[in-house]
């Protein structure tokens, strides 16, 4: 009936109340010696580094001024307590590096954990614990983590006790501190709890749960020395709970204006000067289309080179005539590039800026130009890209007119091929054309994508045996059987590289319906390196 | 001498964060005048206490009306009072809302209380034999359990085992025991089923936000520091002069009013007093009124606006065009039909900001970051961006008052916003 009875029977899995503390604090400390070689401290917690003066601080982050004196304001001075703070503020504001830096120059334990990295309730439960144990994961300990905790009352009562033990050895730090006057102050006896991307926890599965836990966790542990920060992209009115909490107190991390932004792009440029003038330029256009930093910076890269092209010295300094005579050069480029702003190429600027021209215009480009065209910045083996053809065409073209394209001969009649589609009412054409800009790609069966798969091959291989040289060759005359079991292979790793989407199964018909992502550039492009005719075999254009 | 006036202006202002970030300091100025239900609540344990008999009571009230922390000083008193004849154990619905985690969580505080070995691997029906039979040793032993069930309302989800098999171990004679339920659901007796229902003393305690008045008095109370040997006469009387100066300010009493309009309970109370009391200037060392102004505009935010305002002037253009959509009753809005209205836009108006496919992609894609628009569904995870649906998260007015307040915005903007009325 009682406790103890069973208790005998699994020694190893029962636990003492701990009601004193300092016993605690003694047995935690021996066990962190076996755990691991080099035993951490509770100094690990700090963020370390150089110490940094708060001026230092405000310096390094233009335009965040305000936001370092309030936060700074509202963490206190040393061993005060905090209410739940709520950093919020667009990607790019510096949310978690300010927070990081700060408690650096504070010189103050933090456990932080970003529920990016931790993306389940369990590993980031594990994560703090592992952090306040002092425990670190290492080939000595198989890996393990201080402590296993997957149910959240497991982890509030763990989580309670690692504080307790952690802040007692951080009082017994400070009290020897006292007595022996060191000048440097002492990192005090308050541990803050960092949760970084806060606002992905709302996608958890068990966020219904998770999300009030969290934010209710300062009232349940009921201890004046933890202080918990939460870092979030999005604004604590999307946090939306049907059970409701006490809101954190909100400190709000707007983005960079226009003035913030030059200051910090011109940090350690080699030529302020030059890139003034430059940013002078360039920097308001680029401005109305987005006001993050790191995409400014990197758009800006490419586009200073370009600036200080006629400049035979890089380090002068500009005057009016030529400040003048650099923006007539520029001027170009800005407004093209403004719509580059956001294309990360792989290729050398140079053939970039070449093949900038055919891309400006949003037609297709006709099969002429397809030599100086950038190629395909990735390999894919040749089935695959027929495939992936195929993928495209299924998802683009009405079921209905399969059997007319491709018909018995492998579509070799390119007369009636190229008649049919025209011969469809334009009207009726216009509200197609609708359709499939509102909702995307259709869908197809499996059996779809390979009978298409099958005809396209067998005309790709007729005109030409060039494939087959070049030892691409996909063998389809040979063995049939083969290429099936391949081109499923291949089927699959283009599913998983996401160009095809598999869906649920169909519950009328039982199979599994794909969808084709690419765009038609990309589309084309594949198509032109495999010289196949996509467009004459695509519905909407004659 | 001067590092020891700094020492008191640091040690005047941990003294009143201590007692913000402390519940318990409000609510026990709060809650000292007989009639309040501290008192009741206390008249209502200690009765069970000392006439041995089981009670059930439930606390109800909004979020941060100081439920747990009246409950935790009137214990905090019993057990000064009769520190050998109670055990407290806690749950939260939160933690324990499932049968299996909250019976091991009342044999786990029971082990603890009780000094006995407590067993990781037991299995529920241990757990609740072992509970019921602690029961009655208590009550053999005139001890009294006191149950507290926060979020009251999560332990009425699903067959309600524990509540059954909890209240139905209070029925017998022997056992003596209290459940507290807290809930911020004031319909949260009605969740439960009949059987339990029955069993359950419908005992209710309501909490409501205080007063005004009671507010202000409560700021005073909590700002003012005590006169003694803990701080130079003249710094503690000018502090509290300061203060007392601050409340009996018009503007104050505005802010304050306005600041409680919108939520009138302790804790919101506490949070504003808090972000004042960290804004408290070191030099000086006194609470001026700037610091609560500063507190009233960082807490009180409108996040849709600060949203609009950091959007780029492309964004904006997307914003406007889909709100234009939505007034034409458009059904079904995708980045496609954005984009058309975008350039028809564009040709009827010819405006300067026409921009790339990709780089409108990339800013609606800022938006949904941002979110100020979202998907409509979760389903079409297979389709890409451009044509899975969505829709505004912003009323036109707040689009509106965003578009006015941004610094440059272009004036077609606001001409076809003020168009579609």
């Amino acid at each position: 009936m009682d406790k103890e009875e069973e208790a005998p029977q699994i020694p190893r899995r029962t636990r003492r109340s701990s009601t004193s503390s300092w016993a605690s604090t003694s047995n935690d400390v021996s066990s962190v010696k076996v755990n691991s070689l080099e035993p951490q401290t509770i100094n690990d917690l700090l963020v370390g580094g150089e110490p940094v003066s708060l001026d230092d601080l405000l310096s390094n982050f233009p335009g965040r001024n305000s936001q370092i004196r309030e936060i700074v304001h509202l963490l206190g001075p040393l061993n005060t307590p905090m209410l739940p703070l709520f950093v919020y503020g667009g990607a790019s504001t510096g949310k978690t590096s300010i927070i990081l830096q700060l408690f650096r120059h504070l010189n103050r334990p933090l456990v932080y954990s970003s529920c990016r990295t931790c993306y389940n309730p369990r590993i980031l439960f594990e994560s703090i614990l592992n952090q306040l144990h002092l425990h670190r994961r290492s080939a000595a300990n198989g890996y393990s983590n201080a402590k296993r905790c997957e149910r959240p009352s497991d982890f509030v009562n763990f989580l309670r006790e690692a504080l307790t033990n952690a802040i007692n050895n951080l009082k017994e730090k400070s009290e020897k501190l006292m007595s022996s006057k060191t000048m440097r102050g002492g990192i005090g006896n308050m541990i803050y709890l960092v949760f970084d991307n806060f606002q992905l926890v709302r996608e958890w599965d068990k966020s219904s749960t998770i999300l009030p836990l969290l934010f209710n966790l300062y009232d349940m542990l009921k201890m004046p020395e933890v202080g918990l920060i939460f870092i979030s992209n999005s604004s604590p009115d999307t946090f939306y709970s049907n059970m409701g909490y006490v809101e954190p107190i909100p400190v709000y991390f707007p983005d960079y204006v226009e003035a913030d932004i030059r200051k910090i792009l011109l940090r350690n440029q080699a030529n302020p000067k030059l890139y003034s003038s430059f940013l002078d330029v360039s920097l308001r256009p680029f401005f109305r289309i987005t006001r993050q930093i790191n995409e400014l910076s990197t758009a800006f890269k490419p586009l200073y080179e370009k600036y200080c092209e006629p400049l035979s010295d890089k380090s002068i300094v500009p005057n009016e005539d030529m400040k003048r005579r650099l923006f007539s050069h520029i001027m170009l480029h800005v407004s093209s590039s403004l719509n580059e702003i956001f294309k990360v190429s792989s290729l050398p600027l140079s053939k970039v800026e070449s093949s900038k021209e055919t891309t400006q215009k949003g037609t297709p480009r006709k099969l002429e130009h397809c030599e100086e065209v950038a190629k395909l910045d990735f390999h894919m083996s040749t089935s695959a890209k027929y495939l992936l053809i195929s993928a495209f065409l299924a998802s683009r073209n009405p079921a209905t007119l399969d059997a007319s394209l491709f018909d018995s001969k492998g579509g070799s009649d390119n007369r009636k091929r190229k008649r049919k589609p025209s011969e469809k009412v334009p009207e009726k054409k216009e509200s197609l054309e609708e359709e499939l800009l509102m909702k995307g790609p259709g869908s197809f069966p499996l059996e779809r994508l390979l009978a298409i798969f099958q005809c396209i091959v067998s005309v790709a291989d007729d005109p030409s045996d060039e494939e087959e040289q070049n030892g691409f060759g996909l063998g389809v005359e040979g063995a049939c059987g083969d290429l099936m079991s391949d081109v499923l292979l291949q089927l699959s790793s283009l599913c998983n590289a996401k160009f095809i989407f598999k869906g649920r199964s169909c519950p009328i018909e039982g199979s599994t319906r794909y969808r084709s992502s690419i765009s038609e550039d990309l589309a084309l492009k594949v198509a032109r390196s495999l010289k196949f005719p996509l467009s004459s075999y695509l519905y909407k254009r004659t | 001498m001067e590092m020891k006036r700094e020492n008191h202006k640091g040690k005047a202002l941990n003294l009143l964060r201590s007692r913000v970030c402390d519940p318990k300091f409000a609510f026990k100025a709060l809650y000292n005048s007989p009639e309040s239900n501290y008192s009741k609540l206390k008249f209502m344990i200690s009765s069970s206490v000392t006439e041995a008999c089981n009670n059930s009571i439930l606390l109800l009230g909004p979020r941060g009306s100081g439920k747990i922390s009246v409950l935790e000083l009137v214990i905090r008193d019993l057990l000064d009072e009769y520190p050998d004849s109670i055990s407290v154990i806690r749950l939260s619905g939160l933690l324990h809302g499932d049968d299996i985690s909250a019976f091991k969580e009342i044999a786990r505080q029971l082990c603890m209380e009780h000094q006995l070995l407590f067993s990781k691997s037991a299995s529920f029906d241990d757990n609740s034999q072992f509970m019921v039979a602690m029961l009655k040793e208590c009550g053999l032993a005139h001890k009294t359990v006191i149950f507290v069930l926060d979020e009251f309302d999560l332990f009425a989800q699903g067959k309600q085992r524990l509540l059954y098999s909890l209240l139905d171990a209070m029925q017998s004679v022997t056992s003596q025991a209290v459940v507290v339920g807290i809930s911020c659901r004031l319909d949260a007796d009605q969740l439960l089923e009949k059987r339990v229902r029955s069993r359950f003393s419908h005992r209710k305690l309501l909490f409501m936000p205080p007063s005004m008045e009671d507010s202000q008095s409560l700021l005073v109370h909590m700002l003012t520091i005590p006169v003694d040997s803990s701080f130079p006469r003249d710094y503690a009387i000018e502090f509290n002069r300061k203060v007392q100066n601050i409340v009996e300010d018009k503007r104050f009493k505005e802010t304050f009013s306005n600041y409680l309009n919108f939520d009138s309970s302790v804790k919101h109370l506490l949070k504003f007093l808090f972000c004042a009391i960290s804004h408290m200037d070191l030099k000086t060392g006194f609470l001026s009124l700037e610091n609560f102004k500063t507190a009233f505009s960082s807490i009180n935010r409108q996040p849709k606006l600060e949203c609009l305002r950091n959007s780029s002037i492309l964004e904006l253009y997307i914003l406007v065009c889909m709100k234009r959509l939505e007034v034409k009753e458009k059904s079904f809005c995708n980045f496609n039909s954005v984009m058309k209205e975008y350039k028809s836009i564009h040709d009827s108006f010819q405006t300067s900001d026409y921009y790339d496919r990709n780089v409108c992609l990339r800013a609606f894609e800022h938006l949904i970051n941002r979110e100020l628009i979202c998907f409509a569904d979760n389903r079409g995870h297979s389709l890409s961006v451009e044509y899975r649906p969505v829709k505004l998260l912003i009323s036109s007015a707040e689009l509106n008052q965003g578009l006015r307040a941004y610094h440059s915005c272009p004036a077609i903007l606001q001409k076809l916003m003020d168009r579609e009325g």
